[in-house]
């Protein structure tokens, strides 16, 4: 006689390797290296599991939250919002994914870094522009008379 | 739920010689609100069901030292745990903002 064995389902106590593989994986994109965002683990007081995903440093604050309660995956993010919830951990790493935030590090500092560039340029080229453009003003009127 | 001496919940403070980062100080406002709550003799889901949230896990996040007490429920937070929401808030202040909160109230202010 040939026995299946099943894979039991956790409905409470720590993750799994298989749970947690899938989190890791849903959240690849978002704790790519260069992105400084990091994960960690831990558990409510009725020791249901809890994966989060943390923002880069300073702050290193919970961005998106996965929880196990009762075999129900719970996806809530760093304010308490309830984003979505469904016993398929797959489909929730879906949801994990699309509402992981999408603005990297690095486009903040590069964001950042032309807005000073722009500010830069502003500050230096605006009176020039301003004094050209009096200048023609000033000219206008004779080259009008002129034609 | 029980009500607890205001003046002597208030009192704990983190410590001033070694600076902190974010996320210890979350750990510490974190613990802080832990034993609030164990003070007030509720459990996570008493206090979220409180509240208005329909998992407990959010108390957990916070009190894991994760996320921050949102400012929309603050005031409630603290009344659910029986505390004067000034003061609460106040207190909580010192471990996510704690430069505001000296600017504000000075280093050694209580």
């Amino acid at each position: 006689m040939s026995v299946v064995a099943f894979e039991r389902k956790h409905d409470s106590g720590e993750w799994s390797d298989k749970e947690l593989s899938a989190l890791v994986a849903a959240f690849g994109a978002a704790l790519a290296p260069g992105t400084g965002r990091e994960w960690e683990t831990g558990m409510t007081e009725r020791g249901d599991a809890q994966f989060y995903l943390l923002s880069p440093l300073p702050d290193q604050a919970c961005e998106l939250c996965v929880s196990r309660i009762g075999g129900r995956y719970i996806l809530e993010d760093g304010l308490g919002r309830l984003l979505f919830e469904h016993r398929n951990l797959e489909l929730v790493g879906l949801h994990a994914k699309a509402a992981i935030p999408s603005t990297s590090w690095l486009m903040v500092r590069a964001i950042t870094l032309w807005c000073a560039i722009r500010n830069t340029m502003h500050e230096r080229f605006e009176p020039l522009l301003v004094e050209g453009e009096e200048l023609f003003v000033q000219f206008v009127p004779q080259l009008a008379a002129f034609a | 739920m029980k009500r607890v001496k205001q003046q002597d919940v208030f009192a704990e403070r983190p410590p001033v010689k070694a600076a902190p980062d974010a996320k210890q100080l979350r750990k510490m406002a974190g613990d802080w609100l832990k034993q609030r709550r164990a003070d007030a003799e509720m459990s996570q889901a008493d206090l979220a069901a409180r509240l208005g949230l329909k998992y407990y896990t959010f108390i957990s996040q916070v009190e894991n030292g994760f996320s921050r007490v949102p400012i929309e429920i603050m005031g409630a937070w603290a009344s659910e745990l029986g505390l004067e929401q000034a003061a609460f808030a106040r207190h909580l202040l010192m471990y996510y903002e704690p430069e505001l909160h000296r600017l504000l109230f000075g280093a050694e202010s209580k």
